[in-house]
């Protein structure tokens, strides 16, 4: 296969995937480069879920096709190289940590090296204990383990950190970035943007079982509206009026409001044109707010309304 | 063999229960017998029951239930594949349609197995806690029996070939809840299929016994094939392991490339 010498970690054309008369996933085009932190955003019910299903090959796409790690999810081969942290854990309540820890290192039969005892170790849980007895952090403790065990060359972890204490997720954050920095691959799907910004290089944003955009975290940044306000020396009704008019008039200006000598101002992009054309207005005090990722992020997901 | 292995394991305290239970039923059993035998009243009060109704109790022609073959048959070769086949379809019906239903299922499958090793590892593992319960009904029963003269008159082998047809019998079921669960992934509509297929064999196969229009269906019931004459004088026929393992070998087939094919739930 001549595609599998491209060394993608993650690979998939035209993905798609109904569920009745629902489009769970509509022609996904989305390449994952080996040792990059992909994170795959949008809201429940988007198809990130439906997704990393299918690349694992519980569920069969209705047209397209996906490639991991060079091969099929359906091989054994690839999935012993695969450490997957699924949404929603379900582990027989009988078993104890042991029981999975061994159970899943048999199938893999991939050398520990003390791994498993260091990771539990870390997270501090006790294997011995059944797991209908472990507390919600405790079970995602296991998960994690589970998936990070076998040094897994792609990760795919879904929505990682539901149940997780800021402590723990902190943990698991350091956990990811050591896993990048031997040379793992991570696919992060998530609803939760700080989340995807701490760990990811690139975002896929999902709306609808469709992909919206796929940037860098800076790019997005980049794009992203600034909200600054401009508080002008005078705070004359007129003079506020003919400033809006002007600065409103600016290319990447999307939103333009005045009150009391105060221009507030939402730009996209850079906010040099707007602060020029202000700048004749005696602009006293510039106040800037934080660039809001949420903000753009929100933007795709708005579109979602429509139609 | 991992997979397998691990049904055995996670199996093992619910298997011990039934295997006392069983030991259990051949105690009573046997205990019993002497109260029962030469007690030819008994039979009088049989004679008069409709055919039907002895047909349902488990007595066939001539054979006295008060007699060691006759009180077998009825007794303990009667309620031995109930037994079985309940225990049979709960574990058939949880290979793979109740794992699947509870979540673990795909868990496990995220790791180095396909599909099929699964599925098949864990029908083998049904197969084998269905005949260990099984086999210590009868081995309790070979014990405990000999000293009541409950084995008198009787051949040894027919008494263990029909505690293997009823295992096979009950297996046979198993393995439709293990299809069922496998094509469905569901537990509950694996067992309700199983139970259903079982109780309308049952029916049908006494049924059978009692009305002549029921003749031609009766090879339809796996309990005819188990249950054609007195197990234990004339031992089961062929019939009663060749049929059961080729509807067990079919379902498991058809019902393993479905599970492969389909999307899990």
């Amino acid at each position: 296969m001549s595609a599998s010498a491209s060394g993608a970690a993650i690979r998939t054309e035209g993905l798609t995937k109904h569920f009745g008369d629902i489009t769970a996933l509509d022609g996904l085009d989305l390449t994952v480069e080996r040792g990059e932190v992909l994170g795959f955003l949008g809201p429940n019910g988007s198809g990130k879920t439906t997704t990393i299903r299918l690349l694992l090959d519980f569920l069969r796409p209705d047209a397209g096709r996906s490639e991991v790690l060079g091969g099929a999810g359906a091989d054994p081969e690839v999935r012993r190289r695969i450490g997957y942290l699924p949404a929603d854990l379900h582990l027989d309540p009988n078993h104890r940590g042991v029981d999975v820890f061994e159970l899943f290192g048999r199938l893999r039969g991939v050398p520990d090296h003390g791994r498993l005892a260091g990771l539990v170790d870390r997270f501090d849980l006790d294997p011995s204990r059944p797991i209908g007895e472990l507390s919600t952090g405790n079970r995602r403790k296991l998960g994690i383990i589970a998936a990070f065990a076998h040094a897994p060359d792609l990760l795919l972890l879904d929505e990682p950190s539901s149940g997780l204490d800021p402590l723990l997720q902190n943990q698991f954050h350091q956990l990811v970035a050591e896993s990048v920095d031997e040379g793992a691959t991570v696919f992060l799907s998530s609803h939760a943007l700080a989340e995807v910004e701490a760990l990811a290089t690139r975002v896929g944003i999902l709306r609808q079982g469709q992909l919206a955009t796929v940037s860098t975290i800076d790019d997005l940044r980049r794009q992203a509206r600034q909200r600054i306000d401009l508080h002008l020396a005078d705070s004359g009704r007129d003079i506020a009026v003919e400033a809006l008019t002007a600065v409103a008039a600016v290319a990447g200006v999307v939103e333009a409001t005045a009150s009391l000598g105060v221009l507030h101002l939402v730009v996209e992009g850079s906010v040099d044109a707007a602060l020029k054309a202000a700048t004749r207005f005696d602009v006293q005090r510039i106040v800037t707010h934080d660039t809001d990722l949420e903000d753009i992020f929100l933007r795709y997901y708005a579109t979602e309304s429509d139609g | 063999m991992i997979v397998f292995e691990r049904l055995l394991r996670d199996r093992r305290r619910s298997t011990m229960g039934w295997v006392l239970g069983m030991v259990a039923y051949s105690v009573f059993t046997v205990a019993f017998y002497p109260s029962l035998r030469g007690q030819t009243s008994f039979d009088d009060v049989y004679e008069d029951l409709p055919e039907a109704i002895k047909a349902l109790v488990g007595t066939y022609g001539e054979v006295s239930i008060s007699s060691a073959p006759g009180y077998l048959q009825a007794r303990y070769f009667g309620l031995v594949p109930v037994l079985l086949l309940i225990f049979g379809i709960g574990l058939g019906a949880r290979a793979i349609g109740g794992s699947e239903e509870d979540g673990t299922l795909e868990l496990l499958l995220s790791n180095p197995v396909t599909r099929r090793r699964v599925a098949l590892e864990r029908l083998a593992a049904v197969i084998v806690l269905v005949a260990v319960v099984g086999a210590t009904g009868v081995i309790s029963l070979l014990a405990l029996a000999p000293p009541v003269g409950l084995f008198d008159g009787l051949r040894l082998i027919n008494v263990v070939a029909a505690t293997a047809a009823a295992t096979a019998l009950a297996l046979a079921h198993a393995a439709i809840a293990y299809a069922v669960g496998a094509v469905t992934g569901r537990r509950g509509t694996a067992v309700a299929v199983a139970t259903v297929i079982a109780v309308t064999g049952y029916l049908l196969q006494g049924l059978a016994t009692v009305s002549d229009a029921a003749q031609p269906l009766r090879w339809l019931s796996p309990w005819f094939w188990y249950l054609r004459g007195n197990v234990v004088i004339n031992g089961p026929g062929p019939e009663a392991f060749l049929l059961p393992v080729a509807l067990l070998v079919m379902v498991a087939a058809i019902a393993t490339v479905q599970f492969e094919r389909r999307d899990l739930r």
